[in-house]
């Protein structure tokens, strides 16, 4: 028998089935998954900043500071639907959808609004008593996106 | 000849060194590896959740702050987890400040301003308070406790929201 060739075939026959071992790598992964998944977090709380002006005298000094011009925006939430009003702009009236507010019309408006005064950062949000909170921090994420970050609610 | 010994040789050697196909198990770890590592947060939560509640969802991307919180659930208004009234006797009140919560809020303010003028290196009073209101109360009630925290001298409000994706 030729045992150079015997070797040589049992080389070749064990060279096809190489496997990397990856009994160890899998050891890491059994404790890392774990401990991603006790420290993931898959709720992100945020918060929306709103301010009040002072009331009360005694809180801090009061900062009186007169803007060049007055844009003054004001965006009404009613049940049947939006009514924005802005200075030299009038807006029909946004009813409301089959099911919900129509906010696509509504950021359409607001944009309107950017654009012709690209100065305005504020606008007055003024809901009726029976709006839910839900809607108003809606109507506050569509104005700032549209570019007025500072909103004062009136009510 | 000797064939069918190395035959049978062959055979003992491989179930001595047999192994796990691993490959698509680590496929799969790979994968769950790498989505837990993006909802991985090293910061965690300095804001509790009261139960049965609700938040509403925002676009926001502001992180919440470490102050006092008034929680504004279905049936209770608490500060800082301790129920202060109900919402039935607030809504049986026609005013429109709140007096308990008032006097809570003013308590507080106190307390605040006291550790403040103890130790410098404590902020003391800087009017902020996190507002958590459950999605579905109405604005005439949100709007008596909004009045009746800048009445107290609480002016920053932080609305509580949950991130949209």
């Amino acid at each position: 028998m030729n045992l150079k060739q015997t070797v040589n075939r049992k080389l070749k026959g064990h060279a096809d089935q190489t496997e990397l071992n990856l009994t160890a790598v899998m050891n890491v992964f059994l404790i890392l998954i774990p401990f991603l998944l006790l420290t993931a977090v898959f709720v992100k709380i945020t918060v929306l900043e709103l301010s009040l002006p002072r009331i009360s005298k005694d809180t801090s000094r009061t900062v009186m500071e007169k803007p060049a011009s007055i844009i003054l925006n004001i965006l009404l939430i009613k049940e049947t639907g939006f009514q924005l009003k802005s200075p030299d702009l009038t807006f029909a009236p946004i009813d409301t959808g089959q099911t919900d507010y129509k906010w696509d019309e509504l950021a359409k408006q607001l944009d309107t609004i950017k654009k012709t005064h690209p100065e305005s950062n504020e606008i007055i949000i003024s809901p009726e008593n029976t709006i839910k909170y839900d809607t108003i921090i809606g109507v506050m994420d569509r104005c700032r996106e549209a570019g007025l970050p500072n909103i004062s609610i009136s009510g | 000849m000797n064939y069918p010994n190395i035959k049978s040789g062959t055979r003992r050697s491989r179930s001595a060194t047999f192994t796990l196909r691993l490959t698509s198990m680590i496929d799969m770890m790979t994968i769950l590896l790498v989505f837990l590592l993006k909802s991985y947060d090293a910061e965690g939560q300095i804001v509790t959740i009261t139960d049965d509640l609700r938040l509403p969802e925002s676009t926001s991307q502001l992180l919440p702050r470490v102050t006092s919180v008034i929680s504004i659930t279905s049936n209770w208004i608490l500060i800082d987890g301790r129920p202060v009234e109900t919402l039935q006797t607030i809504k049986a009140d026609e005013q429109l400040l709140i007096p308990s919560l008032r006097q809570e809020l003013s308590n507080l303010r106190q307390i605040t301003e006291g550790i403040g003028e103890m130790s410098e290196s404590m902020d003391g009073f800087q009017g902020n308070i996190s507002i958590q209101s459950d999605r579905d109360i109405t604005f005439d009630l949100l709007k008596r406790i909004l009045i009746t925290c800048a009445d107290v001298g609480y002016n920053n409000m932080l609305l509580t929201v949950m991130q949209k994706e």
